[in-house]
């Protein structure tokens, strides 16, 4: 079975929202369109995302980090919302494991936001129905579009490549490469929703660079000779 | 015991359409308000994406529960034999369908698409308890007006105890699977217990038992018919019980939740630091809509005083409004603990936010659409007791209880 998935690294996400906008461009315009937005410009700004960042902080002052956590729908492999619906109108694609809503069954009675433990689920106020990220569908399944297109729209927006796509059922895909050598974890996973997207931790990376490291012949940091030469021949002499 | 005359509400025409009139004022207020949140859009009232069901759940909830719990009083003459309670039936099974049909229709209404409700009854997820509740309300109507018949037509008094018994086992099906729809919701922390069904079904029993003390009081007082001692006194002591049901259910709820370290943060919320929620707690849902209520009913003079029973019913009814409140709105506003121990400081894109309470306070035209359905459920039931024989001519204690018409008899 394949189970397309996201799988986001907090370590090199920078908060730039990047993949916040992309999605709402390529989501309101496409399929799961118009995404509506109320107000957009005042004090209270209101309207349908797929795809938010949240920020908290981590230790305290002045030992302090800013975490951005991009969160969208993590397509549950056993998905809370959907048994819930009473039209059936959620459901997962059995091909690719996609959560989906089938907007012209829903009601919009919202009985789906109570029941995501996530609280991904988003009520468009102006088609009055529920929606939630799609993984863009219409992107990653229209054959038309080159291979390496057939991503989600945050994915390829993602200036940092924070953000890989793939099959976390396959073991040889890169997002489970990902997982399994980066200490990929799932949101959450106590509520046994086998959440398909996961996230890479963030980690310190600390490089301690002796004098040896730096003089050494085949160093690879060395981008020129650093050899203080008091007039002895050297080796552009003896070539040019 | 006399034989049970029954009357149609015979007041003064003026008055009753008056009275008529005031309730189609409401209703159609009601309506502009669902058509006005309907033509924008929910964003125009206090619910976001964090709390999605506002105060027309509330009232919807709170009338369909009452439904089921109204028609208990004809349970009790038909399934549990108490021919105290018999000349109670009719008024009972139309008050429950009354209410039922206001709730419903707050519900549909304040749904995104209620253009799409042929498409809720005719494709159905069977895992949905959502669903099932749909066979069940629609059902309950259906139920309801066969247990009518057998009640008001003679040829149907054979079928009057096997209906009502299979009335009786639906209504607590129905109730059952109301509170179910918050009872297997895993996702919220206030919820996935199994307590909640039998909770709303005690509930549904006080609330219900309420808005019939209150009907039945006011559309006898209004024509000028008796309504006994005794009765009021059987009524209000089984209010009594009801309510304390509800407490104790509260109670159990509550300490089960409070034992668990994973739920407590969640109790602190609604018993101490939960600001509007924790006022409706204690002193809507406890004080005002409990512990008052019980004071008017077991009080030695108050007991025995019409409007001292009057309030306690009215209070009981403010109670359950708070229940709702603070099981509904006060369970949503509770963030979902995404990070735990972490505060988030910022949610991306603008519209709503995580990781805090959610700020939620009802709009206007939510809580006018809830008062219009309320306004559906007395419209129904003022014209139903005006057109048809539901409300018996007396309800005097000779008239219903034959030890008195006995003793009445050697005294006289």
């Amino acid at each position: 079975m394949t189970q397309l998935a996201l799988v986001i690294d907090l370590n090199v996400c920078v908060g730039c929202h990047a993949c916040v906008t992309s999605c709402k461009q390529w989501n309101t315009s496409g399929w799961a369109g118009p995404m509506v937005d109320e107000n957009p410009y005042d004090a209270a700004p209101t309207g349908t995302f797929f795809n938010r960042v949240q920020t908290f902080e981590v230790g305290n002052y002045p030992n302090t980090e800013t975490v951005h956590f991009p969160k969208s729908c993590l397509h549950c492999e056993d998905p809370p919302c959907v048994p819930v619906c009473p039209t059936g109108a959620s459901y997962k694609r059995e091909d690719n494991g996609v959560v989906l809503v089938d907007y012209d069954k829903c009601i919009g009675c919202k009985y789906c936001s109570w029941a995501c433990p996530y609280g991904m689920r988003e009520v468009d106020t102006q088609q009055k129905v529920m929606k939630k990220c799609t993984l863009c569908i219409d992107r990653i399944t229209d054959q038309s579009l080159p291979e390496a297109e057939r991503k989600p729209a945050c994915v390829l927006a993602c200036p940092t490549s924070a953000r890989l796509f793939g099959d976390v059922q396959n073991p040889d895909s890169e997002v489970s490469i990902a997982i399994r050598e980066r200490g990929g974890y799932a949101l959450m996973p106590e509520w046994g929703t086998q959440p398909a997207n996961h996230y890479l931790p963030r980690h310190k990376n600390r490089m301690h660079i002796t004098e040896d490291d730096l003089l050494r012949t085949n160093n690879p940091l060395k981008k020129e000779d650093i050899t203080v030469y008091h007039g002895e021949e050297t080796l552009e002499d003896v070539t040019w | 015991m006399r034989r049970i005359v029954y009357r149609e509400w015979r007041i003064e025409s003026s008055r009753y359409w008056s009275w008529l009139a005031i309730l189609a004022v409401v209703i159609a207020i009601g309506g502009m308000a669902a058509l006005y949140m309907e033509h924008h859009g929910h964003w125009v009232t206090g619910m976001t994406n964090s709390v999605v069901w506002g105060t027309p759940h509330i009232f919807a909830v709170f009338l369909i529960i009452s439904a089921s719990g109204a028609l208990n009083v004809a349970s009790i003459g038909t399934v549990f034999d108490k021919a105290f309670y018999k000349p109670l039936g009719r008024l009972s099974g139309l008050l429950a369908a009354a209410l039922l049909v206001g709730g419903l229709l707050i519900l549909v209404l304040d749904l995104g698409r209620p253009d799409r409700l042929v498409v809720a009854m005719t494709t159905y997820n069977f895992s949905s308890i959502f669903a099932w509740n749909i066979f069940l309300y629609s059902g309950f109507v259906a139920v309801v007006i066969a247990y009518l018949w057998t009640m008001a037509d003679r040829k149907g008094v054979p079928y009057t105890k096997p209906v009502g018994i299979f009335a009786f086992l639906w209504r607590l099906a129905l109730t059952t699977g109301t509170g179910s729809i918050f009872g297997f919701l895993v996702g919220r922390e206030a919820y996935d217990t199994a307590v909640l069904a039998p909770m709303f079904v005690v509930m549904s029993f006080a609330y219900g038992l309420a808005i019939y003390i209150l009907v039945l009081m006011y559309s006898f007082e209004q024509d000028d018919r008796p309504v006994g001692a005794l009765m009021l006194k059987r009524l209000k002591n089984l209010l009594g019980l009801f309510v304390s049901g509800v407490l104790y259910f509260t109670l159990i709820y509550h300490l089960t939740r409070l034992y668990g370290a994973q739920t407590q943060n969640i109790e602190h919320f609604i018993l101490v630091s939960g600001g509007i929620y924790t006022v409706m707690f204690w002193l809507g849902w406890i004080i005002l809509g409990s512990l008052v209520p019980l004071f008017f009913i077991y009080h030695p003079q108050h007991g025995k005083n019409p409007k001292a029973i009057a309030l306690a019913s009215a209070l009981v009814i403010f109670g359950g409004l708070a229940a709702m409140y603070v099981l509904i709105i006060g369970s949503q506003a509770y963030p979902l603990e995404m990070f735990p121990g972490k505060t988030v400081v910022e949610f991306g894109a603008p519209g709503d936010i995580g990781g805090v309470v959610a700020p939620y306070w009802p709009s206007l035209p939510e809580f006018l659409l809830g008062i219009g359905g309320v306004a559906v459920a007395l419209l129904i039931t003022s014209v139903g007791i005006r057109v048809l024989q539901f409300l018996p001519e007396s309800l005097a204690d000779r008239v219903v209880d034959p030890h008195v018409a006995l003793a009445e008899g050697r005294g006289r």
